[in-house]
């Protein structure tokens, strides 16, 4: 089971306060999440290792950069997509067109997670099983299978969560329900 | 190396990080840089002599006052910056403040002015050296607010070299009004911004070589 924001959230807090068994289960919890991430992304199990290895220290190392008031996730991913555009940059990559949407969907992440505070106030008025699957394929940029192995649920499970909860947030930004 | 032998080793040195830190180390960068260049203005230019006494009279604070708040401005724009959390730019119009009303200022001013004292104001004695010391004087706060990102995490390097920049900039001027024997709005709105911008701009240039992570 993938660890929940707050979960991650409250090991990075007691990190932040000297305590390095909670960085180490946090550090522990990432390798998967970033892995994940940048699979996606890259084909290269090497490089991907690599990567993963970059942001567990930037994390480690550039903490300090993290606000004790936001969310954690964000914050994470920020760094993620950094170490990407700069592993493309060093590598030199020219994309050919077909890799142009990956590409941009790895753009597309940033307005995901610049929205991210405002969504997650609008989440929580969703049924956590709703909420969750659209965090995992909206947000974290998780695929339908990946999200529904995450959570021990089917797949048109995940879906129908995922249609729903927009459903019912479309609803509320129009206003039609307090 | 393996991923778990790395995290070991990291977690091996888990010191408190105290709350607002980012802030903090921003604030720290500024500071050091800022008593260097307090040093090279009162050695190498020299106080102005008359400074209590400029103390108590108008030019002196609205000078003080322009650099100060654009320097607040830009250091928290700054501070913004070294976390890697995507940013909307404008957000930041506030910079903007200190200057437009500095402007408003220098209207006020040439309009009660006759006509002929005019190209005075503006250029008066010292607007040659001006911006090139206001840049000069930024150096050192700029290489203190690099210390400071070595633990913070910007992604937008341009934009953060530039508002490192624009902080130095700011807080250089800030100092070299100890200095400066210019009376004028007018004269502090065009070559004291004009060395803060310059500053800005050498940030923007070098940011994304200087603050690569």
């Amino acid at each position: 089971m993938r660890p929940s924001e707050d979960q991650l959230k409250a090991w990075m807090t007691a990190g932040l306060d000297g305590d390095a068994a909670s960085h180490a289960l946090l550090l522990g919890a990432l390798v998967p999440l970033l892995r994940q991430f940048y699979r996606r992304r890259i084909g290269d199990e090497t490089e991907i290792e690599d990567l993963v290895q970059e942001v567990l220290i930037a994390v480690h190392t550039r903490r300090a950069s993290y606000d004790r008031d936001r969310l954690f996730t964000p914050w994470l991913f920020s760094i993620a997509r950094y170490k990407l555009v700069d592993h493309f940059r060093r590598a030199h990559v020219t994309s050919p067109i077909e890799d142009l949407a990956e590409l941009l969907s790895v753009e597309g992440f940033e307005d995901a997670s610049n929205a991210a505070i405002d969504v997650d106030r609008l989440l929580s008025t969703l049924p956590p099983k709703q909420a969750n699957a659209i965090r995992q394929t909206r947000l974290d940029g998780l695929s339908t299978a990946e999200a529904a192995a995450a959570g021990g649920i089917g797949e048109s499970d995940v879906k129908v969560s995922v249609h729903r909860g927009l459903k019912a947030l479309a609803a509320r930004l129009r206003g039609e329900r307090p | 190396m393996k991923t778990d032998h790395l995290i070991e080793q990291l977690v091996r040195d888990v010191r408190p990080v105290p709350r607002r830190s980012r802030t903090l180390r921003v604030a720290a960068g500024i500071a050091v840089g800022g008593i260097v260049t307090l040093v090279v203005v009162a050695l190498a230019l020299g106080i102005r002599p008359d400074l209590h006494i400029a103390m108590r009279g108008y030019p002196f604070w609205m000078k003080w006052a322009y650099t100060v708040s654009l320097g607040i401005g830009a250091m928290a724009v700054t501070a913004r910056l070294a976390r890697p959390e995507p940013v909307r730019l404008a957000r930041f119009w506030p910079i903007a403040l200190p200057f437009l009303l500095l402007a408003i200022l220098g209207a006020v001013e040439l309009a009660r002015a006759p006509m002929q004292h005019w190209p005075a104001m503006w250029l008066s004695k010292t607007w040659k050296v001006c911006p090139l010391l206001v840049l000069g004087l930024s150096a050192p706060i700029f290489i203190g607010l690099l210390w400071s990102f070595r633990r913070l995490a910007p992604t937008r390097l341009r934009l953060a070299g530039a508002a490192a920049g624009l902080t130095s900039g700011a807080w250089a001027a800030a100092l070299y009004c100890l200095h400066c024997p210019e009376v004028s709005a007018i004269f502090v709105l065009t070559w004291y911004t004009l060395g803060i911008l310059l500053a800005a701009a050498l940030g923007a240039l070098i940011g994304p070589r200087l603050l690569r992570w």
